[in-house]
């Protein structure tokens, strides 16, 4: 059963396993999804915990994330430097907060990040507007653009102070069950195919 | 190794490089960190980074505090500061220290006014290291304590350091004391950077290994040995669960689908597999309880096969296990003398716990779902939620993301021109025009359904005249019988399509209620249905003189059963394929079909019904409803990639789910029981055929078998259950009277709660209002001070002392919007004293500003009147966020 894999100590296995929702398999099946990314970059074998990094361009062009208007969002949320390139431990990061696994919690945490788009920890306006462009490829005019992101304020703000601060994001992903779109025990879990329940 | 690790922790270093930023990315030396000397700087060395900060490894040798004279320190830094193009990066490092030097970070400030500008910064950098980290990394705290670092002080940052440690070591210590299991847990939620949680587990694990170790030395063997043990353990737990996550099914067809089509339609496929598991639960539970032993005692068949049976389930499939009546009355016994298997007991025990199975589990399932999805819906109108809500991750389909973006924007313009819409009252002869409209609508499908439903009546009846006359050939006869399941699949596939032309008349304002409509309409016909067919069963094949009613009953289902499988493959087919054909080829408006989620999941709830009705009259009902599922599912799914797009309608996954599972439950489930308790417990059963032959009821089997167990003394508990609690009318009496009282209990409390979340809510309002007052005010103190030093002319001490006012890198981005003016004016007084000095954008707070190693930081305000202020102002606020997260968290938990 694979026992002979090289690529990682026991005790870095564990240590993975403790800090994702991963399984050992699922954790060696994502290295090497992330491996053949760029196989000339990665090495095969990570006991001596090389420094490798590959580039954001690598990252968004998998299938999970080429399409998603979030990537690169998602990609810079979860890497270290904040421009979306990735370690190793960032990408298995990514994957263990947008698997099917991941508690909501975790989940709306990382949503508000990823919405978040100048890192100022407040959704801000702007932030929406961002938000709702990339939702509807620029299909809508600024007019309207303001007047939703006015509303969504309005609307989930709750300490009125004019932008959505992480508890009042919580506080709305509480009352909207379609962000999680399904109870972990009816879906399955599969390193394979990055499943992101943020809605 | 205790002492080690007391060293390792108490140690600045260790924190230094762990809280800072530039720690981060070399933590994969962390654990080795652990083992070996902490002040060991080697491991940095062979750093190197691809973005050209190789450099900046180098100046992170640790230098002890107590050479950190502030005199040294400013030469230092000054020739750092001559030249200018040396590894931005350096200051942050060497300022390791200061955060951990509360004498010095608490220096009056007329030391720091007094010493030139380097050293301000210096200084500055510390506290902006320990900003840095914050914002970049514990960003978790941050974020739940952002405002609080509204124009920190050093002093605050440094206490602020030295809260965020002791916190931190509550959380070893917490997580030390768990258990394994809670542990993982715990820190797989951490939302944290994967080498940070990986810290805190060597960590965690380091606390624990040495308290086990300073509790007993001398066994040390023995807890090395138990550790392996619960390694390996684990590590066997983890390989099993990989096994059974290698069982589930259709786990990859199911991403595909999600990714391709959205979890809307997901839902579908996932109800889909959720009924197949409960159907093979069943056959399991009733093949071996009931099929196997009827095959040990079973006579030999000796009707013809023709083929024809498949479809109507008569003939040679009479005398199978496969209906009630091929099942013996008799013990069976195959060695003699020893115990024998009571076929009577067994099928009642078997269909019985299994319904009761059946029944928990849809409670537990039905409740989950409620509870996870129906939290407090009327908080929100949830127009916030569907924005930030809405995006299906799951989808990877570039096609689907497209049309998906396409739906988002015309949705969102209808929600806008709605809220327009909304302010217009229609006048009084409109809405009475709606209302006929919807009156019409909807006795006009009442209507259609009661027609369905005499129609099926008296054919069913017919049908069973047809039966009893058996004139004609046998084959003429078999036929005969395929009319009426033809005629039911018939209604309940066409009538749907007559209720969505409805649904074009009506108009609903709102498409939901559109959904919930048609939903509701669509049930009633198919309930309707099988409640006629369930009277005709129970009332009119039971009382007639048939030879054995319940295989009568059973070939019914049966046929019903397969019948509706072939129509839905033929609805797949002609609604599905042909429509798409029509829909690309000839009338290209009308466009590639949709997938209707709600017409498909109400003929699995139809037919889901039927199975467990039909569970009764044929046991191995649920072995033909696998197959099927199985045949639609792979149908299903190559017409869904080959025909359809995703449906346009607003679909709420989850709600619709809960519905679905509700729907399942109530009418479907809770009818299927009545039918099923008033077989056994009313209706006669067959004199000639069956387990109960002979019996004036079924539920006489077991008034027998109790009679029985009176005479053996060892099993008189269960006839006292029996007598007390299931017979007992007062049993149920108090159990009712009982169960009503808990309900009534729980609505006050939730009534209680609702008033408490107002309540709640209104706090946080009058604390948000209390939290910009101060802002307000903080603001205002701030502006009047800034204006006093602007007046004093320009000079080196100038710029020193009116660079005390900016803002130290932690303010609010919402005060560097509010004031550019504010911020500039300092600013390019310091570029002229400084030449040396990059010149600031004007967004620095956005970008740059929390960057690691921006040397020119300014000294924050240290100046004592505003210092005090401040203070006030801080310590009040804080106080108010520590008791907001208070309520917060009550909040959450109610």
């Amino acid at each position: 059963m694979g026992n002979k894999q090289t690529i990682f100590t026991p005790e870095q296995l564990d240590a993975y396993q403790d800090c994702t929702f991963f399984t050992r398999k699922e954790i060696l099946r994502l290295f090497y999804r992330y491996r053949d990314l760029a196989p000339q970059l990665v090495p095969l074998d990570y006991s001596d915990k090389p420094d490798v990094m590959l580039p954001y361009e690598l990252i968004s062009s998998m299938p999970e994330l080429k399409d998603n208007p979030f990537r690169q969002r998602i990609a810079e949320v979860f890497s270290e430097d904040g421009e979306g390139n990735m370690t190793l431990d960032d990408f298995l990061d990514m994957f263990s907060v947008l698997s099917e696994m991941a508690p909501r919690d975790l989940k709306a945490y990382y949503a508000f990040k990823i919405y978040d788009f100048n890192n100022d920890d407040y959704i801000c306006k702007s932030d929406l507007e961002k938000t709702v462009n990339k939702l509807t490829r620029h299909e809508l005019t600024p007019e309207e653009v303001s007047l939703v992101c006015e509303k969504v304020i309005e609307e989930a703000d709750l300490d009125n102070d004019g932008k959505l601060s992480l508890e009042d994001f919580q506080h709305m992903i509480l009352r909207a069950p379609d962000f999680l779109s399904f109870s972990k025990s009816d879906q399955q879990r599969n390193g394979e195919y990055i499943h992101i329940c943020l809605t | 190794m205790s002492y080690h690790y007391n060293e390792a922790f108490e140690n600045p270093d260790y924190h230094n490089s762990e809280t800072l930023e530039s720690g981060r990315r070399k933590a994969s030396q962390m654990n080795s960190m652990f083992r070996q000397n902490p002040y060991d700087s080697s491991p940095y060395d062979s750093y190197t980074d691809h973005d050209g900060r190789e450099q900046r490894q180098s100046y992170s040798v640790d230098i002890p505090m107590a050479t950190m004279q502030p005199g040294l320190e400013v030469s230092q830094s000054a020739k750092r500061w001559g030249t200018p193009n040396a590894n931005p990066y350096g200051n942050t490092h060497i300022n390791h220290s200061f955060e951990y030097e509360p004498e010095f970070t608490y220096t009056p400030p007329s030391t720091l006014s007094t010493v030139d500008g380097p050293f301000a910064r210096r200084s500055s950098d510390a506290s902006e290291a320990s900003i840095v980290q914050r914002r970049n990394r514990q960003r978790a705290d941050s974020v739940f304590t952002t405002s609080s670092d509204f124009d920190r002080t050093d002093a605050n940052a440094a206490a602020y350091n030295e809260n965020k440690e002791s916190q931190e070591e509550k959380i070893i210590r917490n997580l030390a004391s768990m258990t394994t299991r809670e542990r993982i847990k715990a820190i797989q939620k951490m939302p944290k950077t994967m080498k940070e949680k990986r810290e805190i587990r060597n960590k965690v694990l380091m606390e624990k290994t040495r308290k086990s170790v300073s509790y007993s030395t001398e066994i040390h063997c023995c807890t090395q040995c138990m550790y392996k043990i619960a390694l390996s353990y684990r590590r066997f737990r983890n390989g099993l669960s990989e096994l059974f996550q290698s069982l589930q099914l259709w786990q990859k067809t199911l991403k595909i689908i999600g990714g391709k089509f959205g979890t809307s339609v997901l839902s579908y496929f996932v109800f889909l597999t959720w009924l197949l598991t409960f159907n093979i639960f069943s056959f399991l539970v009733n093949f071996s309880f009931v099929t196997i032993p009827q095959f040990i005692a079973a006579g030999s068949n000796n009707l013809s096969f023709t083929g024809l049976e498949l479809l109507t389930g008569a003939g040679y499939f009479q005398q199978t296990v496969l209906y009630y009546g091929f099942y013996t009355n008799s013990t069976i016994t195959k060695i003699e003398n020893s115990t024998s298997y009571d076929m009577q007991l067994a099928y009642i025990f078997t269909i019985g716990i299994y319904f009761v199975i059946c029944f928990f589990s849809l409670v537990y399932s039905m409740a989950k779902s409620f509870r996870n999805n129906f939290v407090n819906p009327q908080t929100y109108s949830g127009n916030a939620g569907k924005l930030l809500c809405i995006w299906d991750f799951n989808i990877t389909n570039e096609k689907a993301v497209r049309l998906k973006q396409k739906n988002l924007s015309t949705q969102i313009k209808e929600a806008l021109s709605e809220g327009k819409s909304e302010d217009l009252n229609l006048s009084l002869k409109q809405r009475m025009v709606h209302i006929a409209i919807h009156l019409a609508a909807w006795i006009f499908s009442l209507g259609t359904t009661a027609v369905c439903c005499t129609c099926v009546y008296y054919l069913s009846i017919n049908n069973l005249k047809l039966f009893m006359k058996g004139d004609g050939t046998e084959l003429e006869n078999q036929a005969a019988t395929l009319v009426l399941p033809i005629v039911v699949s018939l209604l309940n596939l066409l009538t749907p399509f007559v209720f969505s032309l409805l649904e074009l008349l009506e108009k609903f304002q709102y498409p939901r209620n559109q959904i919930y409509v048609t939903i509701t309409r669509n049930v009633i016909l198919k309930m309707s249905i099988i409640g006629i067919l369930c009277y005709y069963w129970l009332n009119i094949v039971a009382t007639s003189a048939t030879e054995c009613w319940e295989t009568l009953v059973g070939q019914d289902i049966y046929r019903l059963v397969v019948v509706d499988f072939l129509f839905c493959l033929l609805g797949s087919f002609f609604g599905e394929f042909i429509r798409r054909i029509i829909g690309t080829k000839c009338l290209k408006n009308l466009g590639v079909p949709e997938f209707d989620i709600a017409r498909n999941v109400l003929g699995l709830i139809y037919v889901q019904t039927l199975t467990w009705i039909g569970i009764f009259f044929s046991p191995l009902l649920p072995a033909i409803q696998i197959i099927f599922f199985f045949i639609i599912f792979y149908v299903k799914k190559v017409s869904l990639m080959m025909n359809c797009q995703p449906p346009r309608k607003v679909w709420r996954a989850s709600q619709m789910t809960t519905l679905f599972i509700f729907l399942l439950f109530f009418p479907s489930f809770t009818g299927v029981l009545s039918v099923v308790a008033i077989t056994i417990w009313r209706l006669n059963p067959s004199e000639k055929c069956g387990p109960f032959r002979g019996l004036s009821s079924i539920f006489d089997a077991v008034s027998r078998w109790i009679d029985v167990l009176t005479n053996y003394p060892r099993s008189a508990w269960v006839v006292w259950i029996y007598h007390n609690l299931i017979e007992s009318v007062h049993f149920f009496f108090i159990l009712t009277v009982i169960i009503i009282i808990i309900t009534y209990l729980y609505w006050q409390i939730i009534e209680g709660r609702k008033i408490m979340v107002r309540l709640l809510h209104e706090q946080i309002i009058n604390e948000g209002k209390d939290k910009m007052f101060l802002l307000e005010k903080l603001r205002a103190l701030q502006a009047s001070t800034r204006d006093t030093p602007a007046r004093k002319g320009a000079s080196q001490q100038f710029s020193t002392t009116s660079s005390l006012y900016q803002p130290p890198g932690q303010l609010d981005q919402q005060r560097h919007l509010s004031m550019p003016n504010y911020l500039e004016r300092p600013l390019e007084k310091n570029k002229s004293s400084f030449s040396a000095k990059p010149p600031y954008t004007a967004d620095f707070p956005e970008t740059s500003g929390f960057l690691p190693g921006d040397p020119q930081r300014q000294q924050p305000s240290t100046k004592p009147g505003v210092s005090e202020a401040l203070a006030l102002a801080m310590r009040a606020r804080q106080q108010a966020e520590r008791e907001m997260e208070d309520e917060d968290e009550e909040d959450f938990r109610s």
